[in-house]
Parts: structure tokens; C-alpha cells; sequence
């Protein structure tokens, strides 16, 4: 045995597992045994918005958002009807949503744990009782599945029992608010479908109501009426698939006609958590399969293929194992971490059975290969596994918890699988690999050797081509990169959680029906608020008033205007630069100096005009009018002259017409009251940003831009429902009879009253009665209950971020181009802006990450390999790697996402060890040769023939993710095969290629030492 | 019964006096009944100046004032006046109501910035009066026939009453319960369950003062438990048998409002 201080140190820890084999073997599985032990605490977040750490600035504000305006996450139901003439506007259809409607509102947990809600079947067993629920899965798989994913179901109440919906923010036809015309030119105040539809003539009647109300058409119902939505509100998004669940429990008997679809980014968020975990369990373990009879095809040699299979599975269990054990939250991301150390950590071990299955039949002793293999491999095994677990562990530099997380346990896992091929491996073989069995299969490999296999003879002509052919093949991979950088040039940066569904998926189906009825399925909700709140401009009330004061009495009263202006000043000086409760005090004051000013006149004829009004009108006339006022001695003779004089031409009055005709000149006068004047003023002046009329018409003319913008499908705020109280609260029914112009002068004179009240007092007035539908505080929704902020919630009909961040941009410009009246600022939240803000932040940390980690591994490869040269060359290939893959997904127009931007760091890892394997063998064997052209030639026996089983393994072994639902899982088995593909190429083309002309540099310093 | 304590207008009237003696022995009904009177029938007429304030989820308040007035017409027929004084932009806008006891209740609002006098249809009264956690119905009272009634316990002050709808599907409760003064027959709390056999709402009264002979709250609340909302009355300058005007409670006066309560 060679006894350099070099070699035994690489040996030394195989050594000891060829010494001691069971020992290894027993640590192994303890250490399995260890790590699996965590697994039961295992937790799952399948919250992409944990993608941003809880103390992120735009999710605390999206949560400030949602507390503030009491707004919950959706679980979107539509219920589409294409094939009736009458749409979805059937007694039939409405009875069932309203139905489910109750349904979902009486949802309660029964005392055999199960969820129930009410019975309306007419044949059920229970009609108007309870009837009990089961969403547990038939299929004994899901129900194992369930299990081991601590899936429940039937969890639809939260600790204290109670429903997850919140019943009271529902939003269906049945439970949302209508004001409306009713019986003697009335209002009505209930709920758009009080009570299920028994004819079309009232099933029409609710259509028309949803339709003429802003905030329903286009949300509620479909403007084509195919489509109704019910947006059932969650306490917590992760009840989201349950109750998706159960829905479609509820509605699994109803007609084919009546579609149902349910959507939602709290749903396919959800969903997506729960198949993850599916997929987790069912393509890791595939493409494990698929690997292992990929080894088997490969080496033909049961027992020693098991090995690298030991080494995968072991890696995993213990990485998972320690993040299940330090606390950690099962993530999408690593999820994913079985997918992506499987390739890794078979990759390690397959270089050795490579190697020691080509070399066994030389040494004809497994110790001796063994040793012989390790001793060529631990170099560039040690350098494969440090860069990938340096690429791995950079992730820790993105701003996203759940990223870190992934990258230091990846990185761990990957250290794991070197430890295991140093050891595991080899007391693996030596205890359980039988000698016989090998010698079995020596003498007719040996003799396949020199003839070569197709694949050995396909790499001995390639080495060649690429020694031979160096010119063009650099040539050509010049240009693949010059168009590759086209491509990335080209890559749209964009994701939406609902596309990580396959197009045929039911939340992508329902998406896109829903969307292509409703104004969109997407929330993002604009807030605005005043810059600078609370601060009251006194001296330019105190100007606005003046003013007033002087247009409305100066004529009459010019010696009341004096006085109340010399107050005004006064009070200005006083107050003027304090605001806040002094502003009430200033008014309190205007108040009683307005009394006073009145009590000469207006006070005076108010006591008159109350005389009158409590006169008895029964027998009254002007003659008993006048008797009944000539006694009161505190109003002055001089209006009761004018009284009289006013009232005199119109004797034939009596009664009610005759109180009515004497109010008519009180009223006159009484309006001159400087009291009412001063409230007036206290109204409009004082008004929250929101009651401004001039404000809420900057609101108006906001949405009206946005709704401009193509995604947006539907806007709705405060505006909206104001307009439509006050339309509602000011129409006049046309009487019968009338002509067609009449009617039209009637429906324009209504239609006028679609609009943003004149004053500040008559916005107030009708925000109280919106205060007091029958739906408690859903006006809170939109506006704040100070007024001082509003909300506008936007309704997207795509989830693309790219769309979401085109029209924050389009606002911004907007509001820079048409300031509003008053300084303020504008804020996004909802999940939909969440997304952007997340993947913003991926997208950069990843490029950091991505940057930092290249310029680490580069170092690393320089120091390795002693040589800025080969540590230059070494990036190669996965530099190539890397911008062909990009550009791949620049031209073929796949956005850049989550996980395409978290496949950079596998590429890096991965695409690195080709080339730290071909160099260091390069180099070992041109210190032999000393020639290049014979170095290559050696260089695509063994050494290629391992490089080339790795990449066939693991890019075919990775294909069952293509079959999975979910694109994350597709996105990585393409990328797995495109990142073996074309490293495997750029190794073994352009290394070579390159290696031809710069052999000399190259090869110079080993030459010089030789 | 669970007339609900909104008004203080509560008239014991004649049964005041007996009240404690008489009480052992009453069914569920004439409980209820009893009630009923002392909490919306007190006087002839009554008038009193409300405070209200209307807690939020997050704690923000939002007050308004009004006096209300209110006159027995008939056993069972009411009539109020309710007119807001502040907050400035809501002043003089009013709301009359007629209580019918044979059909249902007339409803006006008078919008002085819009100078509009608009009928309600008559609608579900248990829905929020004027964006508090009060409904129209806590302020006028429910209808004891509406609901059965049976006596769950009573002890030396209190009854407690449950109380289930005879038409379940007209109301958001599965049942409520009263706490019934013995005393004076003022109901003190009323809880309400949900079918899901939770409490979700209660209304109380914090403050039970005598006025004018009539034992009248002062001080009551709602809230709503599941919206973490809240609001409380305040009642201030209560006066009962006033001589109120029958005529006050018209369309006339909604545009012109009586002197009872413009001063």
C-alpha cells in the first residue's frame, strides 16, 4: 500500500468503512432511524405568501388592510349555466345556489365530529334538519395519503368548533344587500334574493336588480347572466381546499347544466400546498424508480445498484429529517428538496459504481477497486459536492425565508451524500455485494470492454470529432450562446400561482370560464389615504366662510355679515395655527354668535312658522289662521302683516293647503338662519377626506381609469354604492300614462341622481343609510368608518404578476399626471400584489444569489485545480449550461418563475461536476500520456462513459415529473434533462474542443514537472 | 318576550306597584308580557336625548346624537320620532316610525341635505339601526307573539327566560334568553344563539335609573361577538307623559321638526 501522506488521507475515511463495514452500515441506519424519528412532527405551510418573511412592510400592510377593511381571503364559486335561454336566471338554478347559499351558512360540527349543515333535499331523510357530511376520500390511497400528510378533510372549524366561513361576510345572491323601488314610491332595504325565485318573473326580477346595482354586475352575476359567484370568506386561506371540498360535496347532484367552478388564489394556493405534498410522495419515489432501473439497465447487477439508491434515500430522509426536527415548516420549496438531492446524491454514487464496475474486472477484488476508485474520485467527488453545496447554500443570501431554508438543507444534504459515497458505498459492497456475483458478471463484461458498448463506441468517436472538429465546434457553440443571450433577452419575468397547474386542471379550467364572465377572479385592493391626516387648513375655512357669509346675507344683513366676519377673524387669529379639537371649539363658538344674530329675525319667524305648523288643520282657514296668530306677542306685527298679506290672495285655502301655503313664506325667511349656515359650513369644512364630494369624484375618475386598463375587469368602491343610494333614494316613479318624451324627461331626471351628491352633508346622509343595510358594515369594505381612507377593490381577470405590476405602474403615472385635489398616497395590497412583491424580491435575490455563488465556485475551481485557466474552464460548461437553459426559456417563451429561478442553483451544482470530473481525470491522465490527443482518447473511455451515465440517468430518470399536474414539477423535469443534455455536451464538446488549442498552457506546468 | 332595552321610554305603569307581589306564580308569557310594557310602553309619551356610540372591531368610535320621542297610540300602537343633532353633517335628518301591531311598520326618513322625505318598505327589523349594533327592532320592541316562551330558572331577583322563534327562518337566532328584573320587570341582558348553539350577540342595560316613577335605562349596549363590534346608548334628559302632539309624528314634521326636539 502506497503510504503518501496524499492518498491516505483521501482513504482514510474508506479505510475505516472497509475495515469496519458494519459498523458503517449499523451507523447509517441509526443516523436514518435518527432523523426519520422527526418525521411525525412534521408541519406543512402551504402559504406562498410565507415566501415573504411575516415582518415584510407590504405583507404587515396587506394584513393592516385586511383588518382594517375586515376583508378575508375568497374561496370564488361560480355557477355557470350556457345552455339555458334564460342563463343562470332560473327558479330552478337560483333555488339550488340559494340552497347552497344556507347550506354554507348552516354549516355546523356535529357531535360525531363530522361537519352538517342544513337538509333541504325533499326526499331527504331529514328535511329542515341537519344532514351529516363525509369529505374523507373513497380511495384508500388519499385516505393513506391524508393520513401521512396530517390532511384532515373535514376540518372546517377552527379550536373552539366553530364554521371557518364567516357567515356574516358571505357574498351570494341570498345574503347581499338591494335597495330598491317598492309599493308607493317607497325603499326597500333586503337582500337581492330574499327568498328563492318560483317563477321566471321573479327570477327576471333578480336579474335586473343584480344588474342595475355597480357592485354586483360584473362581480356577482356575469353581465352576459350565464354566471353567478359566491365569494365565501375564509378566517384562514389554508381551509381554503376543504372548503372547495365541500362545496363540491354540496353540489355534486346538481344538473350537468349548472357548472360548477371553484377558483380563487386562497384555493389554488391551497391546492396547490395539498398536491404538492401528493406529487412529494408519489413523483420523488417515481423518479426514483425510474432511476433505479435506469442503474439497473446500466450495470445489470442488482446488488450494487442498490447502493446509490441507499445513498439517495438516506440523504433525503436525514435532510428532511433535520428540518422537520429544527422546527421547520414542510414549504413549497422544500418540498422539492426529495426532487432535487435525488439527483445529486445518485450522481456521487454513480461515478463510483461507473468506475468500479469498469475497473473490478482488473483488480478482481473489491477492496483493492474500491480503493482504487476512490483514491482516482475523492478529489473530484469532494470539489462536485463543496460547489453544488456552495450553489445550494448561497440561497441563504435571498431575501426569502423559505429559499434559505432550502439552499442550507439542500447543501446539507448534498455534504451527506459525499460522506455516505465515501463510505456507505464501500461497506456496502464489501459486506453486501457478493464477490460470486461479480465474477459472474466480469467475464462477459470484460470481454464487452475492449469490443465497446454502442455507448462506448459513440463516446470514442465523439472524442475524436471533438479533438478533430475544435474550430467548428466552437464556432457553433459561440453562436448557440450569441442566440441564447437573445433569449434571455427575451425571458418575461412572470408567475401566477394558478398556472402552477397543469391547463387541464380544474382550478386552471375554472379560472379560465370564470374569468371570461365575471370582471376577474383576481383581488388587489388600491387604498388611499391622505397624506398629511388630521391637519386642518384654518385659514382657508375661516377665508372659504368669510366669503360665503358675505354671498348669502350681505344684501339682507349687513350688519349680522359685519359681525360675523369681525368673529371670524378673531378666531382665526386664536386658532389659526392649532387644529384638531380647537377647530370644534372655534364652531361652538360661530354657533352662539349665530344664535344670537338670528334671534332678531330668523329665530322669530321659526317661532312663528312653529305656530303654524301645530295648528289643528281641521276647519282651518285665513280667517281662524290669523286668529290663531294675532295673539302671539313675541312675534313682531310686521310678519304677521307679511303672513297675512301672503296668504290673503289664496282664500279658497283651507287646511293642509293652508298651512302648506303659510309654511311657504315662514320658510323664506327661516332660511336666512345664520345657525344653520354655521352647521353648514362645519359640515363641508370639516368633512373626511371621503365625504369630500370632489374627492369622491378624483375616486370616481381613478376607477374610471383603471377600468380602462385591459386586466382589470371590474372595479368597486364606496362611490359606487353612494351613487346607487342616491339614485335609488331620489327616484320618482313615472306616473301611468305618460308620453314616450315625458317618460324620458322622468328617467333622465332620475338618472341625474346616479351621481356623487352636491355637499359633504348630503354624501353623509346617504353613507348613514348605506351604514344601515341589512348587511351590517359591508359599506366598511370600501372606506374606513372615519371616512378618511378608501378602498378600492380591483378585480383582475389574470393573476399574472406581470399584469398586476403593469397596472400599479399605469397608477402611478396616472396619479403623477392628475395629482388628486388633496395630497395623498396610494398603497396596494391582496394576494395578487403580494405575488408581485414576492417574486420581485425572488427574482433579484435569486441573480445575486446566483452571481455570488458562480464567483464562490470560481474561486473554489481555481484554488482546486491550482490554475486560473482550468478554473476559467471549469465554469464553462455550466456557464454554457446556464445561458442556454435560460435562453431556451427566453424563446420558447416559458416565463421565468419561482421555480425556474430556483433551478439556477441545481444547474450550478449540477453542471459543475461534469467538468470538475472531466479536468481532474484530464489532467490525471495527461501526467500518464503526456500527450493530449492520447489523454483524450483515454479521457472518453472510462471518465466519459461515467459522465454520460450520470447525465442519462438523471435526465431520463427525472421524466415522470413531466406526467405530474403541477408545472413547478414539469418545469423541473424538463429542466433536469435540458441542464444533463447540454452539460453533457458542453463538457464533452467544448472542453475537449478547447483543451486542443490550449493544451500547451494547458498542460505546461505538469509537463515542466515531469 | 326579550323586547330589548334600547328606549328607556319604559312605562311600568300600574303594574309597578304589585309588581313584586304579584310576581310568584307567572307563566313564561305574562313575564314577557310584563316586560314588554315596562320596557316600551312607559307614559303615555316620553322623549329623551340618546348618545350613541358605536364601537369598532379595532376599538375606533364613531358618536351620534338624537332625541328621540315616542307616543302610546292604542294598546299596542307607537309612534316614534327619532332626529339627529350631530355630528353636524347628519343634523336635522330624521326618522319616523309607526309601530302597527295588526301589520307591518311605517317608516320615514326625512334627508334635510337633500331635501327628501322617502318611505321605507317595510323590511326585516333585525337588521342595523343606523349602523349601530341596534336593531329597529330593539329600538321598537319584538313582538311577543312571535316567539315561545318558557321560564328556565328563577331566583330571588331574576327570571330567565328562553325564548325560540315559532318561525325559525325569519330570524339570524336559534333561541335568546332574558334576565328579567323582578323588581321593575326590566329585562337586564338578553343573549343570542346561533344554530350552531353559540353566543353571538348580546345586549344589555349598564344603567337602570327611576324617572319620573318609571324605572328606565340609561345606559344599554349590543354587541355583536362575532364582528367584535359594539355600541352604547346613552340616555339623557328622559321625561315621560310630556303631552306629546299626535300630530308630530307626520311627514310635516319630518321637513319641519317639532320644537320638542329642534331646541
Amino acid at each position: 500500500m502506497p503510504r503518501e501522506d496524499n492518498p491516505l488521507m483521501k482513504l482514510r475515511l474508506t479505510d475505516l468503512s472497509l475495515r469496519f463495514p458494519r459498523t458503517v452500515l449499523l451507523l447509517a441506519a441509526l443516523l436514518t432511524l435518527l432523523f426519520a424519528w422527526q418525521f411525525p412532527k412534521v408541519k406543512f405551510d402551504n402559504d406562498p405568501e410565507n415566501m415573504l418573511s411575516a415582518n415584510e412592510p407590504v405583507r404587515v400592510f396587506h394584513h393592516e388592510v385586511k383588518e382594517k377593511y375586515a376583508l378575508y381571503d375568497f374561496v370564488v364559486v361560480g355557477i355557470v349555466n350556457e345552455t339555458d335561454a334564460e342563463g343562470i336566471f332560473t327558479p330552478a338554478t337560483l333555488t339550488r345556489i340559494d340552497q347552497l347559499t344556507h347550506e354554507l351558512l348552516s354549516l355546523r360540527l356535529a357531535e360525531n365530529g363530522l361537519p352538517e349543515v342544513r337538509d333541504f333535499s325533499r326526499g331527504g331523510q331529514n328535511p329542515g334538519g341537519y344532514r351529516s357530511i363525509d369529505l374523507n376520500p373513497e380511495s384508500s390511497w388519499q385516505q393513506a395519503l391524508n393520513v401521512a400528510f396530517n390532511h384532515q378533510p373535514n376540518r372546517l372549524f377552527d379550536e373552539q368548533g366553530q364554521s371557518v366561513i364567516i357567515g356574516r361576510e358571505l357574498i351570494a345572491p341570498s345574503v347581499v344587500d338591494n335597495i330598491k323601488q317598492a309599493d308607493l314610491g317607497s325603499l326597500k332595504l333586503e337582500y337581492l334574493m330574499e327568498r328563492a325565485p318560483t317563477t321566471l318573473e321573479e327570477a327576471r326580477i333578480i336579474r335586473d336588480d343584480a344588474m342595475n346595482n355597480p357592485l354586483y354586475a360584473g362581480t356577482l352575476v356575469s353581465e352576459d347572466e350565464k354566471a353567478i359567484c359566491l365569494y365565501i370568506p375564509i378566517i384562514k386561506k389554508t381551509y381554503s381546499h376543504n372548503v372547495a371540498n365541500l362545496v363540491r360535496n354540496l353540489t355534486q347532484d346538481w344538473p350537468e347544466e349548472d357548472e360548477v367552478y371553484i377558483t380563487g388564489l386562497p384555493v389554488a394556493e391551497d391546492t396547490f400546498g395539498i398536491e404538492m405534498l401528493v406529487q412529494m410522495a408519489t413523483s420523488a419515489p417515481l423518479a426514483g424508480l425510474a432511476i433505479f432501473i435506469l442503474l439497473l439497465l446500466f450495470f445489470r447487477n442488482l446488488s450494487l445498484i442498490i447502493a446509490p439508491m441507499v445513498v439517495a434515500i438516506v440523504s433525503v430522509i436525514c435532510t428532511m429529517g433535520l428540518l422537520i426536527g429544527l422546527g421547520y415548516d414542510v414549504h413549497i420549496m422544500s418540498s422539492m428538496i426529495a426532487i432535487f438531492l435525488m439527483p445529486i446524491a445518485v450522481a456521487d454514487s454513480v461515478h463510483i459504481l461507473s468506475e468500479f464496475y469498469d475497473t473490478y474486472p482488473r483488480f478482481q477484488d473489491k477492496r483493492e477497486t474500491i480503493r482504487y476508485v476512490i483514491g482516482h474520485l475523492f478529489r473530484p467527488m469532494l470539489y462536485t459536492s463543496l460547489t453544488t453545496m456552495a450553489g445550494f447554500a448561497s440561497l441563504a443570501t435571498t431575501p426569502i425565508p423559505p429559499v434559505q431554508v432550502f439552499g442550507l438543507h439542500v447543501a446539507f444534504g448534498v455534504g451527506l451524500a459525499w460522506v455516505l459515497s465515501m463510505t456507505l458505498v464501500p461497506a456496502y459492497i464489501m459486506l453486501l455485494v457478493p464477490q460470486k456475483k461479480l465474477q459472474k458478471l466480469t467475464p462477459r463484461e470484460k470481454k464487452e470492454i475492449p469490443a465497446g458498448g454502442p455507448l462506448n463506441r459513440i463516446l470514442e468517436n465523439l472524442g475524436s470529432f471533438s479533438t478533430r472538429r475544435w474550430r467548428p465546434i466552437i464556432l457553433l457553440a459561440s453562436a448557440l450562446v450569441a442566440i441564447a443571450i437573445f433569449g434571455i433577452s427575451r425571458i418575461q419575468v412572470n408567475d401566477n400561482p394558478v398556472k402552477w397547474f397543469s391547463p387541464k386542471h380544474e382550478i386552471r379550467v375554472a379560472d379560465r370560464v370564470l374569468n371570461s364572465h365575471f370582471g376577474g377572479t383576481y383581488t388587489a385592493y388600491l387604498t388611499l389615504a391622505e397624506t398629511q391626516p388630521g391637519i386642518c387648513d384654518c385659514e382657508a375655512n375661516s377665508n372659504a366662510m368669510s366669503i360665503e357669509v358675505e354671498q348669502r346675507f350681505a344684501e339682507k344683513y349687513p350688519a349680522a355679515v359685519a359681525t360675523f366676519r369681525e368673529k371670524l377673524a378673531e378666531l382665526k387669529k386664536r386658532y389659526g395655527q392649532i387644529s384638531g379639537p380647537d377647530v370644534s371649539r372655534a364652531f361652538v363658538e360661530l354657533v352662539e354668535l349665530a344664535e344670537h344674530l338670528d334671534s332678531k329675525t330668523t329665530a322669530l319667524w321659526g317661532e312663528l312658522a312653529d305656530e303654524i305648523n301645530y295648528l289643528n288643520p281641521v276647519g282651518l282657514n285665513s280667517r281662524t289662521l290669523h286668529e290663531r296668530i294675532a295673539p302671539l306677542e313675541e312675534i313682531p306685527q310686521e310678519y304677521k302683516r307679511i303672513l297675512h298679506e301672503y296668504v290673503e290672495p289664496q282664500s279658497e285655502l283651507e287646511g293642509e293647503e293652508l298651512l302648506e301655503a303659510a309654511l311657504e313664506i315662514t320658510d323664506l325667511y327661516t332660511a336666512d338662519s345664520f345657525v344653520d349656515f354655521v352647521y353648514e359650513m362645519q359640515a363641508e369644512l370639516t368633512a373626511p377626506l371621503f365625504k369630500k364630494p370632489k374627492i369622491l369624484a378624483y375616486l370616481a375618475q381613478l376607477q374610471a381609469h383603471l377600468a380602462g386598463n385591459p386586466v382589470v375587469g371590474k372595479t368597486s368602491s364606496a362611490v359606487d354604492s353612494l351613487k346607487k343610494a342616491a339614485y335609488e333614494l331620489n327616484y320618482l316613479e313615472p306616473p301611468g300614462g305618460l308620453s314616450q318624451s315625458e317618460q324620458a324627461a322622468y328617467q333622465e331626471r332620475n338618472q341625474s341622481y346616479n351621481a356623487i351628491p352636491e355637499t359633504a352633508a348630503a354624501v353623509a346622509q346617504v353613507f348613514v343609510q348605506l351604514e344601515g343595510m341589512k348587511k351590517k358594515d359591508s359599506l366598511f369594505h370600501l372606506i374606513t368608518r372615519n371616512y378618511q381612507e378608501a378602498n378600492v377593490w380591483v378585480q383582475l381577470t389574470s393573476g399574472d404578476n406581470q399584469d398586476m405590476a403593469a397596472v400599479v405602474k399605469d397608477m402611478q403615472v396616472y396619479m403623477q399626471e392628475n395629482p388628486p385635489p388633496t395630497p395623498m398616497k396610494i398603497e396596494w395590497a391582496g394576494l395578487t400584489y403580494l405575488n408581485v412583491v414576492w417574486q420581485d424580491k425572488m427574482v433579484k435575490g435569486m441573480m445575486t444569489s446566483l452571481g455570488s455563488s458562480f464567483v464562490v465556485v470560481l474561486v473554489m475551481m481555481m484554488l482546486l485545480f491550482r490554475s486560473v485557466l482550468f478554473g476559467l474552464l471549469a465554469m464553462l460548461p455550466l456557464s454554457f449550461t446556464i445561458t442556454l437553459s435560460y435562453g431556451i426559456i427566453g424563446l420558447v417563451g416559458k416565463e421565468y418563475d419561482m421555480p425556474v429561478a430556483v433551478l439556477s442553483a441545481l444547474t450550478l451544482g449540477l453542471s459543475v461536476d461534469f467538468a470538475i470530473h472531466f479536468l481532474e481525470r484530464a489532467r490525471e491522465i495527461q501526467l500518464k500520456t503526456g500527450n493530449w490527443l492520447e489523454t483524450a482518447k483515454q479521457m472518453f473511455k472510462e471518465p466519459a462513459m461515467a459522465i454520460s451515465r450520470n447525465a442519462i440517468i438523471i435526465a431520463i430518470g427525472f421524466t415522470p415529473l413531466l406526467l405530474a399536474p403541477l408545472v413547478p414539477y414539469q418545469t423541473v423535469g424538463f429542466f433536469l434533462a435540458t441542464i444533463m443534455g447540454v452539460s453533457w455536451l458542453a463538457t464533452l464538446f467544448i472542453l475537449p474542443a478547447l483543451l486542443t488549442p490550449l493544451q500547451k498552457i494547458a498542460f505546461r506546468k505538469p509537463e515542466d514537472e515531469a | 318576550m326579550k323586547k330589548i332595552l334600547l328606549l328607556p321610554l319604559a312605562l311600568l305603569g300600574l303594574f309597578l306597584a304589585t309588581a313584586p307581589l304579584q310576581a310568584a306564580g307567572l307563566t313564561a308569557d305574562e313575564i314577557v308580557a310584563r316586560a314588554n310594557q315596562a320596557s316600551y310602553y312607559a307614559g303615555a309619551d316620553g322623549k329623551a336625548d340618546v348618545t350613541m356610540t358605536i364601537k369598532a372591531a379595532d376599538g375606533g368610535t364613531r358618536e351620534r346624537q338624537f332625541t328621540i320621542l315616542r307616543l302610546n297610540d292604542g294598546p299596542e300602537d307607537q309612534k316614534f320620532y327619532v332626529y339627529f343633532q350631530a355630528p353636524a353633517d347628519v343634523r336635522k335628518m330624521a326618522f319616523l316610525v309607526w309601530k302597527n301591531a295588526d301589520r307591518e311598520d311605517d317608516r320615514w326618513l326625512w334627508l334635510p341635505a337633500l331635501n327628501l322625505v322617502k318611505r321605507i318598505a317595510p323590511g326585516d327589523k333585525r337588521t342595523s339601526f343606523v349602523g349601530s349594533d341596534f336593531f329597529y327592532e330593539d329600538v321598537s320592541g319584538r313582538g311577543i307573539d312571535e316567539d315561545t316562551h318558557s321560564l328556565v330558572e328563577e331566583t330571588a331577583e331574576t327570571y330567565l327566560v328562553r325564548n325560540e322563534p315559532k318561525d325559525p327562518g325569519s330570524v339570524e337566532f336559534a333561541h335568546y334568553l332574558v334576565w328579567i328584573d323582578k323588581t321593575d320587570f326590566l329585562p337586564r341582558k338578553a343573549e343570542y344563539y346561533n344554530n350552531q348553539g353559540n353566543l353571538y350577540r348580546r345586549v344589555e342595560a349598564l344603567r337602570v335609573e327611576n324617572v319620573n316613577g318609571h324605572p328606565t335605562v340609561m345606559e344599554s349596549q349590543a354587541s355583536d361577538l362575532k364582528a367584535g363590534t359594539s355600541t352604547i346608548n346613552s340616555f339623557s334628559n328622559v321625561s315621560y307623559d310630556i303631552g306629546l302632539n299626535k300630530r308630530i309624528f307626520s311627514e310635516r314634521f319630518l321637513r319641519r321638526p317639532p320644537r320638542e326636539v329642534s331646541q
